[in-house]
């Protein structure tokens, strides 16, 4: 029995600051807990850190009032009423930890000897500690079946994928201390939520007050566009169409962009052959580029960069070549200004202006000294993030936008367009951990680090038949999939030969009702589990369907020995220090709370597998000798985070010394960060490996019914519309889309009183802002109760705030609201659930990465009195 | 001296960073606010700006709340600081109808912020500071800045919009961003100077 025995005891007398780490969002800043006679109460921000700096958003300040929350689940419970759905009561009853282990360890043995595919496990985003433990755990078991549902569906397949791609990391950021103009597209980072958010605020309100010109491209004038120097509104979901002709003025117009970068730094030379592919050499099979010095054609490795031609037209081995770039500039040319003012509404004037302010102060073939090294200096960055890549065409709407900072090199260099930390060479003692970029044959990056085991590049082959539910054997650009939820499951089950069916479902947090779309679409989905096991702090909407909840701890009650690792995701990018910070418990678990990590070894235990965690959790943390878990030794977690640690940071590092000092950190160095031009690799501005991936889908797919749109796997990006964009239906004239509201984690703290209050005092948080214009027009008044309704009937209730902040066709909801099950009656009947207008099936989800469309057509009308 | 508060509304992002720091610092009742956070717009589409103004006691320097005061429970520190004796607060309100800028709030009675669910060991451990039947705000968090801390807010504000000092001291940091940025008060037709300045956004 390895499961808490709590090391934080009930003291009669204490007063005690504790180093910590919050989780009231992914951002995960760095806390400071003060504990008096056993109470927390206060938390702050922990200054010595390099992730919040000492400084905390509402949410992490105001943690005690989830931790302290009476509606927290303390006790195991199993339900007496085996049907499950939104009008039954689950009957539920108070079961032992022992009960509640045995049965499910009863349930995994089963499965695992059948066909461990049959598990999916699912996690929220919000918790970061959970993603390490949930990963080894599926790992150990052997099924592949593992997602990230709080809001991994919604947040990035485009953004991330394409982040990894392009910048080896998993978002993007302005480098805050240098940028002077950064224009974002449906992102709020550095104003709202967000990785690092709370860190990039500071940096954010710094750039801010240094006179960084900030574009906010958005629908709606919140959050990012409020503090802008210029909001630019669009017709929802066009904003590549926006980025596309921009960089048509740059590249035709202006003629502004950076040949040396695109020559060293991009696939833009390798030429291209009528096929759409690279003209590879015989012998080698490198792509080839034109040596303009020699007048031939040879092997990209063969020739320096500058000599590339990225312009003209050759002959090679008896076919037509064209650089890269010269197809790009060729492609850009249907998106003029003008036609790109009838998708997006936005001036073609505007569109020029905004071109040619973005390429001059990009400053192309500047340089600048930091620390003594010669830099290369482009202070400008395109930011793209949920907004504008929440849609079918999020593949194309991200890379468009990066297409700006490709062309100008502002890509990881001085003042750019960042990644979060894609290199780091590791703590001076130790040099762990360690990762730079690679190039793959072709010269392509491949990320040295990422938050999965399948790297973003290159792209698996695609194959049959489909081992995930989610189909990703097949759709290789996927990470999270809308099948395990969709409509059409069953049937592209059957189509893709998948040989098992899932059968039990372990939920951590995740409240999946909400967080994926309409309600109805989802639980059915969940009904057709066998058993249900969900950890959880409240009984959300989703826990009420499980057969057996377990209660958890919460942040101020856990361990986690890497808060903020990978860098790649929540440590702040840009110069400043490495940070490694702690979770410690705080407090100890209220009645039976349990540790998720702890109760998944013991389960681990329970159903034999643990050699297989042991080998896993190695795997997992990069554990190296001779801190490696050895054979099925049973490890507490307290013990593995402790290996983690003294692994990473040596063997006088471990859990008690982290406890004591809450982090480690050194200095970052400007190769760290501006990294690109000390590493070899290429991106590619011509997705050339796009089209064959696209063939080979269609080759599995179309034989069984399924068309694969070819539009979607071109190697140069287009705008194309989303269903909502093909949608004429009379009345239905509206866009609905959602946002990440600044005091709001996805749909965890609705619960908490006092952000609820804060909620309740905006103006937004809870209510459908639309267009002062359009409600008069439709005589529809500020404060009104309306009905939002799709063509699909599916309809949500709500009041309207009328503002002059929004795009006439815009309809602006705050993600995450109007919870109604009971287990949460802070959060109950408050806001708009917007999910709910949301369809989960093949039809609008992305053929590319299974991205779901995330707007809506909508019609609005004033609810008539008794509806 | 003369201890008062700088916001710099450029710096600012409506997080309501410090409204929850207060509520966190503080445990005040549901519905009493020593600091919140208003928002409001301007400008028709597209030309529209969205604001967020933070707003708390601003602790004037001609306390028209304390000239009302019946029973001197509300009074000025020679800090500056303006304070309320809650031993000698009867809970009239004439305070909150003096003040200019609806920063006062009566405690009508215990409550928590889970209701029927009963307090929280947070709320229990703060619940012995607020008598009810007696007016409550901001003191510039008195307890704090006597520690050598700053106020709650400031100490907390994730984009450094808030800064705290001595405004007599010519020198001070929050009578530098004063002069430099061109502080301003709100509402000072009242007349009642307050110590709270804010710079433009």
């Amino acid at each position: 029995m390895n499961i808490i025995e709590s090391d934080v005891t009930r003291a009669t007398a204490d007063d005690t600051w504790l180093k910590s780490s919050c989780s009231l969002c992914y951002g995960t800043c760095s806390i400071l807990a003060h504990r008096v006679d056993g109470v927390v109460i206060k938390v702050e921000g922990n200054p010595d850190s390099a992730v919040g700096k000492g400084r905390l958003c509402g949410k992490g300040v105001g943690g005690l009032m989830t931790h302290y929350d009476p509606h927290r689940l303390r006790v195991p419970l199993h339900r007496t009423n085996p049907r499950k759905g939104f009008n039954e009561d689950p009957g539920w009853k108070q079961i032992s930890w022992d009960e509640a282990l045995d049965e499910i360890a009863a349930h995994l043995r089963r499965i695992r000897a059948e066909d461990p595919r049959k598990l999916v496990v699912q996690r929220t985003t919000t918790v970061t500690a959970s993603r390490a433990p949930s990963q080894a755990f599926v790992a150990a078991f052997g099924t592949p079946n593992f997602s990230t549902a709080g809001g991994g569906l919604h947040c990035g397949n485009g953004a991330h994928v394409i982040s990894g791609v392009m910048h080896a990391s998993w978002s993007v950021v302005p480098d805050f201390e240098y940028c002077n103009y950064a224009i974002y597209f449906g992102a709020s980072k550095g104003h709202a939520a967000g990785h690092a958010s709370c860190s990039n605020m500071g940096k954010a309100a710094d750039a801010r007050f240094r006179g960084m010109k900030m574009v906010v491209v958005d629908p709606f004038c919140n959050f990012a566009a409020a503090k802008a120097t210029e909001w630019v509104p669009l017709r929802v979901g066009t904003d590549a169409a926006l980025a596309l002709a921009m960089c048509n003025v740059m590249v035709n117009e202006l003629k502004i962009y950076d040949t040396p970068y695109l020559q060293a730094k991009t696939n833009a030379p390798y030429l291209i052959g009528p096929d759409q592919l690279y003209i590879r050499d015989p012998k080698t099979q490198a792509p080839l580029v034109w040596d303009q010095e020699s007048g031939t054609a040879r092997p990209f490795t063969a020739v320096p960069s500058a000599r590339m031609a990225l312009r003209g037209s050759f002959t090679v081995n008896g076919v037509v070549g064209r650089p890269a770039f010269a197809l790009l500039g060729e492609h850009l040319k249907k998106y003029t200004p003008e036609r790109t003012e009838e998708i997006t509404t936005v001036p073609a004037a505007n569109i020029r202006r905004l071109a040619g302010e973005f390429a001059r102060e990009a400053r192309v073939g500047s340089t600048i000294v930091i620390d003594g090294v010669t830099l290369p200096y482009r202070p400008v960055a395109a930011i793209a993030f949920r907004g504008s890549q929440g849609h079918m065409n999020s593949v194309y709407n991200f890379l468009a936008v990066d297409l700006l900072n490709q062309l100008v090199g502002a890509a990881d260099v001085v003042g750019s367009c960042l990644g979060f930390n894609p290199t780091c060479y590791g703590h001076p003692d130790t040099k762990l951990p360690y990762y730079v970029p690679k190039a793959d044959a072709d010269g392509l990056m491949v990320t040295g680090m990422w938050m999965g085991y399948h790297y973003p590049y290159p792209t698996n082959k695609p194959r049959m038949p489909s081992k995930q539910l989610g189909l990703q054997d097949v759709f290789t650009m996927g990470m999270t999939s809308p099948f395990l939820n969709s409509t059409d499951q069953e049937m592209l089950w059957e189509k893709f030969d998948v040989p098992y069916r899932p059968e039990m479902l372990i939920n951590y947090g995740a409240n999946l009702l909400m967080s994926i779309g309409n309600k109805d679409v989802v639980a059915e989905s969940l009904l057709k589990y066998k058993f249900i096991v969900s950890f959880d702090l409240f009984l959300t909407e989703t826990s009420v369907l499980a057969d057996i909840v377990l209660p958890d701890c919460s942040y101020l009650q856990s361990v986690d020995s890497r808060s903020n690792f990978p860098f790649i995701f929540s440590l702040p990018a840009g110069l400043g220090e490495w940070c490694w910070p702690i979770r410690q418990a705080v407090v100890p678990p209220d009645g039976e709370q349990r540790r998720y990590a702890d109760v998944l070894l013991e389960l681990a235990d329970r159903a034999g597998f643990r050699a297989d965690l042991n080998a896993a959790y190695n795997a997992t943390y990069d554990l190296q000798s001779p801190f490696r878990l050895e054979g099925d030794r049973k490890y507490s977690f307290d013990e593995i985070c402790d290996a983690d640690l003294r692994s990473h940071f040596g063997q006088e590092r471990g859990l008690d010394w982290f406890k004591q000092h809450g982090l480690i950190k050194w200095p970052k160095k400007p190769e760290e960060v501006y990294w690109r031009p000390f590493v070899d690799v290429r991106v590619p501005i011509y997705w050339e490996f796009l089209k064959p991936l696209g063939e080979q889908i269609a080759a599995i797919t179309e034989p069984r019914g399924l068309k694969i749109p070819r539009h979607y796997y071109q190697p140069l990006p287009d705008w194309i519309g989303c269903p909502s964009h093909a949608c004429d239906a009379p009345g239905f004239d509206f866009y609905a889309f959602y946002y990440r509201d600044i005091i709001h984690t996805n749909s965890f703290t609705m619960e908490n009183p006092w952000l609820d209050e804060a909620a309740r005092l905006d103006p937004f948080s809870y209510t459908i802002a639309m267009n002062r214009a359009s409600a008069e027009k439709r005589g529809l008044k500020h404060g009104a109760l309306v009905w939002v309704e799709t063509e699909k009937r599916r309809k949500v209730k709500g009041r309207l705030a009328v503002t002059e902040g929004i795009h006439p066709e815009g309809l602006g909801i705050a993600a995450l609201a109007g919870h109604w099950g009971d287990g949460m009656p802070i959060a109950k009947g408050k806001g708009v659930f917007f999910n709910e207008l949301l369809e989960v099936d093949w039809e609008h989800s992305s053929p590319v990465n299974l991205n779901l469309d995330l707007c809506v057509k909508v019609r609005v009308t004033a609810v008539e009195t008794g509806q | 001296m003369r201890l008062g508060m700088v916001i710099d509304l450029k710096r600012c992002i409506g997080c309501y960073g410090c409204q929850i720091a207060c509520k966190a610092e503080h445990g005040t009742p549901p519905g009493v606010f020593y600091a919140r956070v208003l928002k409001r717009e301007e400008g028709q589409y597209p030309n529209v700006k969205q604001f967020s103004l933070p707003v708390l006691c601003n602790h004037c320097e001609e306390p028209p709340c304390v000239d009302v005061c019946p029973t001197g429970a509300s009074f000025k520190w020679s800090d500056g600081i303006v304070d309320i004796d809650h031993d000698k607060c009867v809970g009239c309100r004439a305070c909150m109808m003096a003040c200019p800028y609806n920063n006062r709030y009566f405690n009508d009675g215990n409550q928590n912020y889970f209701g029927d669910a009963g307090s929280t060991p947070f709320e229990r451990a703060r619940a012995a500071r607020h008598p009810t039947g007696v007016v409550m705000k901001c003191n510039f968090c008195r307890d704090r800045v006597r520690a050598g801390k700053m106020p709650a807010c400031v100490a907390n504000c994730p984009t450094v919009a808030r800064h705290f000092g001595d405004l007599d001291d010519p020198n001070s940091e929050v009578s530098r961003l004063i002069k430099e940025r061109g502080g301003f008060n709100l509402h000072p037709e009242a007349g009642t100077k307050p110590s709270v300045y804010y710079l433009p956004a």
